[in-house]
Formats: C-alpha cells, structure tokens, sequence
C-alpha cells in the first residue's frame, strides 16, 4: 500500500503561465516554501527551507507543457528530512476550456516497503527509520 | 477486515477540518465544547465530525462530569495516518498561500491510500 496525497487547484491562467508557478524558484519561494533552489532538469539538485527545517532532494521529471504532450505540463521531485525516506512530489498541469489550467498535486511514499525490507531507499542519506509500514 | 478499517481512516481523514480537529486533541485532549470555542465551526458541526473520527477508531470517549472528552488513539495505521495529516495539511497550507497569491478560488482535496 502507498500513502498518497492529492490535492487538485484551478488556474485562471494558461498552462505555459502556470509552468512559472511551478519552476521559478522566486515563485516557489511564496508558496511551496521559504527558500527553495530547484535545477529543473532530471536529476537537478533541490533545497527547500520549511521554516526551520531544511529539505534535500532532486529533480525526477521536469516537462514544460508541449503539443507533445497535449498541454499538459509535470514536474516531479523527491524532498524529505534528514534520516527519512524521501517521498516523491508530482505537480502536474492540465489545460482546461476556457484558458484556465488545473494543478494536481501527488505526494507519496512509494519507497517505505524498500525501507522496510532493508533495502536502502534513494534520498535517504542515515539509517535508523525503522518499520512504519502498515498491514492494511 | 485491515482494508475497510483502513478506508474508513482514510476517509475520515479525507476533510481538512476533521485533521484540524485531530491534530487539536492530538495537542490536548478536548470536548465538543471547548473544540467549537477555538473553531469557526457549530458545536454540533464538531460533535459530526468527531464522531466520524471516532467510528474510524482514531479517538477514544472518555466520561469527563457531564461532557465527553476524546483522546487520540494510537492506532494501528498511526505512521500511515500521522504522515497523511501532517503531509495533507502542509499541502492545504501551501495550495491556499498560491490561490492567494493569484487571486484564485480555495483549492481542494482528497487524501487515500491506494493499493
């Protein structure tokens, strides 16, 4: 089982617009978190400031919306603290009527089960997070 | 038995205001009461979703005089739970500083498990 949480927004804006949102960091920086520097290219580096909490990560996935890609826009990064298992990020953009554009956001755990079977998990730079996964 | 159990968490915790109050008697153990008094909610709007957390196995009802005060359970499904509130909150948080930013309507949400 994978914990996932999604989270959906409306843009009054174009998808091309709304791919600044999601990628300047001066954007970033008013709203995913205190500071954040992110090299949107696959396997950029990512630093995020939460507050008094410092987040490391990398860049996965970086598509600005495309006719390729029938409008559509994602970006997905790993974040997490210190000795936990990082978990995975995906803002995705879809164009809707009217020039608006919607922002799904997903955030999982899709590595716990590898913790938890001992496997060493990406992103986690210390040991030390034991069993958390649940028999549901 | 474990997945239905687990439905009923996530949907239970599937409400913003529900985590809210969750994580409120997570703080301090409350009543009705005292939760609709630092709430823009009724306290029967209170009392609804307190049961339904209750009915998800996350609270426990103890007697306190002529009032009921919960306490969180710790439950089986807590690490899954405790990250899916602590997780979904960050992201109502954050959703609504952008749709503030922009000028946009409230944004919303749904929070599960998937297999």
């Amino acid at each position: 089982m994978t914990d996932v949480v999604q989270r959906d927004l409306e843009l009054e804006r174009s998808a091309e617009e709304a791919w600044r949102l999601l990628t300047d960091p001066a954007w970033l920086s008013t709203w995913l978190a205190d500071e954040v520097e992110l090299h949107c290219v696959p396997g950029g580096a990512a630093r995020f400031r939460l507050g008094k909490e410092e987040h490391e990560g990398w860049v996965e996935e970086a598509s600005p919306p495309s006719e390729d890609s029938g409008g559509q826009g994602r970006l997905i990064f790993w974040w997490g603290r210190e000795g936990e298992p990082a978990s995975r990020v995906e803002l995705e953009l879809t164009p809707l009527p009217g020039g608006r554009t919607l922002l799904h956001v997903a955030e999982t755990r899709p590595l716990e089960l590898l913790d938890l079977i001992g496997l060493p998990v990406p992103g986690q730079r210390s040991p030390g997070y034991g069993p958390a996964l649940v028999a549901a | 038995m474990a997945a239905e159990r687990a439905d009923a968490v996530f949907d239970a915790l599937a409400d913003p205001m529900r985590r809210q109050l969750l994580a409120a008697i997570a703080q301090r153990p409350s009543t009705a009461t005292e939760l609709a008094a630092t709430l823009p909610i009724t306290r029967q709007a209170v009392a609804k979703h307190l049961s339904s957390l209750s009915e998800a196995g996350l609270l426990a009802r103890q007697r306190a005089g002529r009032d009921v005060r919960y306490t969180v359970t710790p439950a089986p499904l807590s690490s899954a739970v405790s990250w899916m509130a602590e997780v979904g909150g960050q992201w109502d948080r954050r959703l609504t500083r952008l749709a503030d930013a922009l000028g946009e309507p409230a944004p919303t949400s749904t929070s599960r498990s998937q297999a």
